[in-house]
């Protein structure tokens, strides 16, 4: 037990030099078209655009997010994970669009894909929450919130309405999660883990079918993106 | 135990690959950051002019002189306006913008406020469509020596791509008063066509080109404008000439080629405009050639080409927009461009998020509102069409292309009386203009 507190401890501080190591590389770009529009407009802009960037588009979060649930059947084991996740990507994502630091893509990227390879080997490995995979997660979810900063940089945000934009796209996130949480529980979790086969062929099976797709995604983030 | 073993495994290979993520990115930097760029060889006609003999002795110059003395800022700004000529010259954008902002960049870290690096750097950002950001450099550099003639042409540019049009009429005024020649008359020319004064335009134009030396690649860039505009206002004997003195003047000049093109399209010889596309594409092939020669292709009846080469330009576009997107410091926003690819081959969805991603960017710009007012009308969503047409007409420009979509906008949405005004405005004189919407506008002006 000490021993695997020391390497998470390793792992936590790698992380956090990987994240303190970020460098100042641009501004955010502004949205020049939402600048005058009513606060409605940009809520339902936003919130559409954290939603879509889960389903359909965001694969690995999606990923990510079904490699959380098949942990544990226990509901709270879910929340505990979602908050952290949450609270970790919140907190990344407002302080990359403020330009406190952005992390780099080609190193925000594949940690992401790498972060998804863990949380699936994981679930093969232990069946109940512990206190580190609640830690594990938060960290994941700072990296993850540098990935959506990246997303949102894309379509850039308005001038003086950053936390209006911020929250509506956090929001159209959360919502997106919360759909693929649903889904899980409703389809997979619920009818079937009362059955003696569900760890062996939902968690193992669809957490190897998850391993292996976002390993290959390290891959092709490493070595193959320009 | 075992499960305690295989989990220790599992934590020591994230934390070895998170870490080989990390080096391998560092050591990417660090070659970037050490790469020298060089000139590359160029093909055709444009590797015999005597231009290019010079061009490679000074920049072979320049760059001993850098080695000597890294931090020499004359000497690597001079090199960085070698690469950006050279960008112009071959069309290769994508490598010499990145060369010279590296070189540029190096500048900056040295002296934040060198104004000749700011100047350049803005000029850098314009051609790869970050247009806010070179005009925030143009500000900037303006804020250092204010009546500058270049900045402020960086700087009309930089408010026409934004859709600030009275500020660039006003940043053209003060580079006239500063210095009446080639590059403040072709600005002017480029607003008077804005505001739909094509006699105005054409005037200024020919004052532009007189004003520069014959051959140079900036008065033969000019002439070229100046047979756009005659293509637009269907003197096409003039756009023809002057696309001609352009390749007398520049041998093998391959935007000389490509207006011969474009008017031999129009003439609907489609076997001579292939013939002058491939002879453009001898020296160099920018996407826009591209573009206009799947067209060609499509209408010569050759589909399977014109697919290929669609395909092949939607492709550099998206690796150069994912280049910008990774990287916001450099890199192509090609969005308008990638919305008109898409649309080429059907995808409207595609087509429409594109035409918006560019419109957040650039609301005010009256090109991007009609492409995305095209874009929905594509779909059949007219009444979302409307009111980014508006928009896109608010300088009365008398754009063939625009006025001959708004017409067929109005049609689609009931308003015949609008819909008569801009077909016969955007068909008068016959212009030059893309064969399919020529028809269509014929067509439904006739009904």
């Amino acid at each position: 037990m000490q021993n695997l507190v020391s390497v998470n401890l390793k792992k936590t501080t790698l992380l956090m030099i990987v994240l303190l190591s970020a460098q100042l590389l641009f501004a955010h770009s502004i949205n020049y078209a939402l600048e005058n529009a009513p606060v409605k407009d940009v809520v339902w802009f936003y919130t559409k655009l954290g939603f879509t960037h889960i389903i359909p588009y965001g694969l690995d979060h999606i990923l990510f997010v079904v490699g959380l649930c098949l942990l544990s059947t226990n509901i709270k084991t879910m929340l505990w994970q979602a908050t952290a996740f949450t609270v970790a990507h919140s907190i990344t994502l407002a302080l990359s669009m403020k330009n406190i630091f952005v992390a780099p893509t080609p190193i925000v990227e594949p940690i992401i894909a790498l972060s998804i390879v863990f949380v699936a080997v994981e679930n093969i490995l232990i069946s109940k929450l512990k206190p580190w995979r609640i830690i594990l997660v938060f960290m994941f979810g700072l990296v993850h919130g540098m990935g959506f900063a990246s997303a949102l940089n894309e379509i850039g945000l308005p001038n003086g309405k950053f936390f209006t934009s911020i929250l509506s796209f956090n929001l159209g996130v959360e919502l997106g999660q919360m759909t693929v949480i649903i889904a899980v529980f409703s389809l997979l979790i619920i009818p079937f883990k009362n059955k003696t086969w569900y760890r062996t062929r939902i968690v193992y099976g669809l957490s190897s079918c998850i391993a292996l797709i976002a390993a290959y995604w390290v891959v092709e983030r490493v070595f193959m993106t320009a | 135990m075992k499960k305690n073993i295989l989990y220790i495994t599992l934590l020591i290979l994230f934390v070895t690959t998170a870490g080989f993520i990390v080096i391998k990115y560092r050591h990417n930097e660090r070659i970037k950051a050490t790469k020298v760029y060089t000139m590359l060889p160029r093909k055709g006609l444009l590797a015999k002019t005597d231009e290019w003999i010079n061009t490679q002795k000074s920049v072979t110059l320049l760059q001993k002189k850098i080695a000597v003395n890294p931090s020499d800022s004359k000497s690597i700004i001079a090199l960085a306006n070698y690469f950006i000529l050279e960008a112009r010259a071959t069309g290769n954008y994508p490598y010499y913008d990145m060369a010279a902002m590296k070189l540029i960049n190096d500048v900056l870290n040295i002296d934040a406020n060198n104004f000749e690096a700011l100047t350049l750097k803005s000029l850098i950002y314009l051609s790869q469509h970050h247009f806010a950001d070179g005009l925030a450099a143009a500000q900037k550099a303006r804020d250092i020596i204010p009546f500058n003639a270049f900045v402020h042409g960086i700087l009309v540019d930089g408010n026409v791509e934004m859709g600030n049009y009275d500020s660039a009429v006003a940043c053209a005024q003060i580079m006239m008063n500063i210095r009446p020649d080639l590059r403040s008359y072709a600005r002017t020319s480029y607003l008077r066509e804005i505001y739909g004064d094509y006699p105005g335009a054409i005037e200024a134009m020919k004052l532009a080109v007189g004003a520069g030396a014959p051959g140079d690649e900036a008065t033969e860039w000019t002439r070229i404008q100046l047979g756009h505009l005659y293509e637009n206002t269907g003197d096409l004997k003039s756009a023809e000439m002057n696309y001609q003195i352009a390749l007398k003047e520049r041998p093998g000049y391959m935007y000389g080629y490509a207006g011969m093109a474009r008017l031999a399209m129009g003439a609907k010889d489609y076997k001579k405009a292939i013939d002058y596309y491939q002879q453009a594409a001898k020296d160099a092939n920018p996407n826009a050639f591209k573009e206009e020669q799947a067209t060609v292709y499509f209408l010569a009846g050759q589909k399977d080409k014109a697919a290929e080469l669609t395909k092949n330009v939607m492709d550099e576009l998206i690796k150069n927009a994912q280049g910008a997107n990774a990287d916001a410091t450099i890199g192509h926003y090609a969005d308008k461009e990638l919305a008109y690819a898409y649309l080429s081959t059907g995808n409207l969805n595609k087509a429409l998020e594109h035409a918006l991603l560019e419109y957040n960017r650039r609301p005010l710009n009256i090109e991007v509102n009609e492409t995305v007012a095209w874009m929905y009308y594509q779909k059949g969503e007219v009444a979302k069409a409307l009111p980014y047409l508006v928009a896109a007409l608010k300088t009365n420009s008398k754009n063939p292309t625009l006025l001959c979509r708004a017409g067929l906008i109005y049609e689609k949405s009931g308003d015949v009386t609008k819909a008569k005004k801009y077909l016969q405005d955007g068909l008068q004189n016959n212009p030059n203009i893309d064969e399919p919407l020529k028809i269509s506008a014929s067509q439904a002006l006739k009904s």
